[in-house]
């Protein structure tokens, strides 16, 4: 190659890997590609818009015992993460090296640098995680919104609050009651195997055996058994990333037509993984987030939750959850807990 | 072949379903069938058809492919051997399955086979060997090699004009089953782009790590030109890779394989041979043969034989070559999260 095509070469490579160029991105007719939000073709919070005054207050009467139960893993190096992502805490602890400390009254500090991808452990999807092409959230084309450091609409510092009223659908129990329960031999507990397709009919069995029916707004979590396996990290790892028991297509569908704000689970992406069309990559994803602007939480901690909801017959909770407001962001790790 | 005794509302509705590969609720409520699937060898260590995939892989996708079909399997491991698969089939026939997949490659147990499954009244397909009277889904791989042949053929002509080229087909080339088939697949199309190619022929015995060191000598033996390799499945093809980094030759090999199996798509590992970001391997791409899927193709051939329509005596594998440029589509990774 000449020298003038190797440089012509380098300089297209180098404006492709900036990414902050929006010549880099094709623009694509986003109405054909994307549903347009409820909310109006300013919106750029999504399903959160549904959590009104109202709502919270009517979430607020689930308190009755004061009972707080987790719902969120730990944040620790050697949960299941694929390829290359990482988590890593530095801890800055030099002023207690004696003669660093400040001031004639010794006072010492710590403090970290936490270097993560945000979609790590228990986290939140916003709406800027998920498009058709380049088409978002409300036909949000992205190209001309992606910076380096950030995209500048449809960031996290638009949500709106998650105070709602949450419900624990403890699938494992459907599927044990149903007499279908096919284990994965890796999980130590009781957990619907890899693959396996949540239904809507599985979802309805699992709100009726609470009596509940859903309402708008409502923030709805899915207990898989497959939290299982995040649990023994690290020796599972491999084991839960490979596949998962999730949502079908037809009942994410079905979701969204509810108009729940966000749909959790204990597995890593909330959908079946294999996917039902095979060469289809998490169209659950799409259905949730791109066209309905309803929130994901992945690898939530729900084998409490659905063991308390047995225990004390209630699968409802006063949701307890704020989103950082990390602005220009895709999404976050989030702790959140269930207070009946 | 016999066909079972069926409504019409089934014949209708089990067409739109599987046309469609959508969930079947009015067909799930009103028929379910019991469809046997005997496999060819599900030992961990067995590959399948001289390529990189396991019995398990073949028996996931059947799994898969199950989920939203009105059916419920019956699994039986032939374990390679022809005794076990008559045990089997005699087995699905006590369980009275509807229908039998049967993948075995001893010629006289599928006979046998063909002849108490008739017996019985109950229908089978094959895969990859023949059972008399069924159907058979398979592999062409004749067709398959000559895809690679063309593709590296291809690549020569229009990076390599001016170069002096010689090709190198590496594998197990004492297999005269479908490998042999692939090496001449492989060599019919190199010639239909380049016919005065000289070819040779780099034999593993079976064991890929071989091909390092016979590769390694012949390319020492050539080294002012340009090579093109044609593997004969995705570990051939990855250790031919070691011996051309090894010897120093990148600018000087390009190399298409055979299979696109977990070693070359990643499933849901992060260690992907063929990836967008890395269109500069030498590693142009590999010929799927798609056996990981396989029960999403042989699936509904299985449904249409019990909805009472004709499937074509032969029906092949859909191989088409793989590419960085096209394996995220057809291949979406799993791992984002």
């Amino acid at each position: 190659m000449k020298l003038s095509a190797c440089i012509a070469s380098a300089a297209l490579s180098a404006l492709v890997m900036l990414g902050g160029s929006a010549a880099a991105f094709a623009q694509s007719d986003c109405k054909t590609l994307v549903k347009p939000s409820p909310f109006g073709p300013a919106d750029e919070v999504g399903a959160t818009n549904r959590v009104t005054p109202a709502v919270t207050k009517a979430a607020a009467a689930e308190i009755q015992t004061g009972k707080v139960t987790p719902m969120a893993n730990n944040l620790i190096d050697g949960v299941p993460l694929f390829g290359t992502r990482f988590t890593k805490t530095i801890l800055t602890s030099a002023s207690l090296v004696p003669g660093a400390e400040y001031g004639k009254n010794k006072l010492s500090y710590m403090e970290d640098t936490y270097l993560s991808q945000s979609h790590v452990g228990t986290h939140i999807d916003g709406m800027g995680h998920i498009g058709i092409k380049d088409c978002y959230y409300n036909q949000t084309a992205m190209g001309k919104y992606v910076t380096q450091n950030g995209i500048k609409k449809l960031g996290l510092e638009n949500l709106k609050s998650f105070a709602t009223r949450g419900i624990i659908v403890d699938l494992v129990k459907v599927y044990q009651d149903a007499g279908k329960l096919k284990p994965n031999a890796a999980c130590k507990t009781p957990c619907i195997d890899g693959g396996t397709v949540i239904s809507q009919a599985d979802i309805e069995a699992g709100l009726k055996l609470y009596n509940i029916t859903l309402r708008e707004a409502d923030a709805v979590f899915l207990h898989t058994g497959w939290g299982d396996l995040f649990q023994q990290f690290p020796a599972q790892n491999a084991t839960y990333n490979g596949s998962e028991p999730g949502l079908g297509k037809a009942a994410a569908e079905w979701l969204a037509g509810q108009k729940v704000i966000l749909v959790g689970a204990d597995n890593w992406a909330v959908e079946v993984i294999p996917s039902e069309d095979k060469e289809e990559a998490f169209p659950i994803h799409a259905i949730l987030l791109t066209d309905n602007g309803i929130h994901i939480i992945e690898n939530v901690r729900t084998d409490l939750i659905a063991a308390e909801a047995a225990s004390s017959k209630r699968g409802t909770f006063f949701l307890s959850m704020t989103v950082p407001r990390a602005a220009g962001t895709t999404g976050t790790f989030v702790n959140l807990e269930a207070i009946q | 072949m016999p066909a079972p005794r069926l409504g019409r509302r089934f014949v209708v509705g089990g067409l739109a379903a599987f046309l469609g590969n959508a969930p079947l609720p009015g067909i799930a409520q009103e028929r379910r069938f019991r469809i046997a699937f005997a496999n060819l060898n599900e030992e961990p260590a067995a590959r399948l058809e001289g390529l990189g995939f396991t019995g398990l892989d073949v028996r996931r996708s059947f799994q898969l492919a199950a989920r939203t079909l009105p059916v419920d399997m019956l699994y039986y491991d032939n374990g390679g051997d022809d005794a076990k698969a008559l045990a089997n089939v005699a087995a699905a026939i006590a369980e009275k399955a509807d229908l039998v997949i049967e993948y075995n490659n001893g010629a006289a147990a599928n006979a046998e086979i063909a002849r108490r499954l008739k017996a019985a009244g109950i229908p089978a397909l094959a895969i990859n060997h023949p059972v008399p009277g069924a159907p058979l889904y398979g592999a062409d791989n004749f067709g398959a090699g000559r895809i690679a042949g063309l593709a590296l053929g291809q690549f020569a002509k229009q990076n390599w004009p001016d170069e002096t080229v010689i090709a190198a087909i590496v594998g197990n080339l004492d297999d005269t089953g479908p490998a042999a088939d692939r090496a001449r697949g492989i060599a019919e199309g190199l010639r239909q782009e380049l016919p005065d190619i000289s070819l040779t022929r780099l034999d593993s015995g079976g064991n890929p790590l071989r091909i390092e060191g016979v590769l390694s000598k012949f390319l020492a033996a050539q080294s002012k030109r340009k090579v093109l390799v044609g593997a004969l499945d995705d570990a051939s093809a990855l250790a031919a890779k070691t011996a051309i980094e090894l010897a120093r030759r990148l600018g000087d090999c390009i190399i298409v394989s055979q299979g696109v199996d977990r070693s070359i798509h990643g499933g849901a590992g992060d260690r992907k041979e063929l990836d967008p970001s890395n269109r500069g391997s030498i590693v142009l791409g590999s010929v799927a043969y798609h056996m990981d899927r396989y029960g999403y193709d042989v699936l509904p051939l299985a449904l249409k034989m019990l909805g009472g329509e004709s499937v074509p005596p032969r029906t092949v594998t859909q191989h088409i070559l793989i590419t960085a440029k096209n394996i995220f589509s057809l291949y979406p990774p799993y791992d984002m999260n």
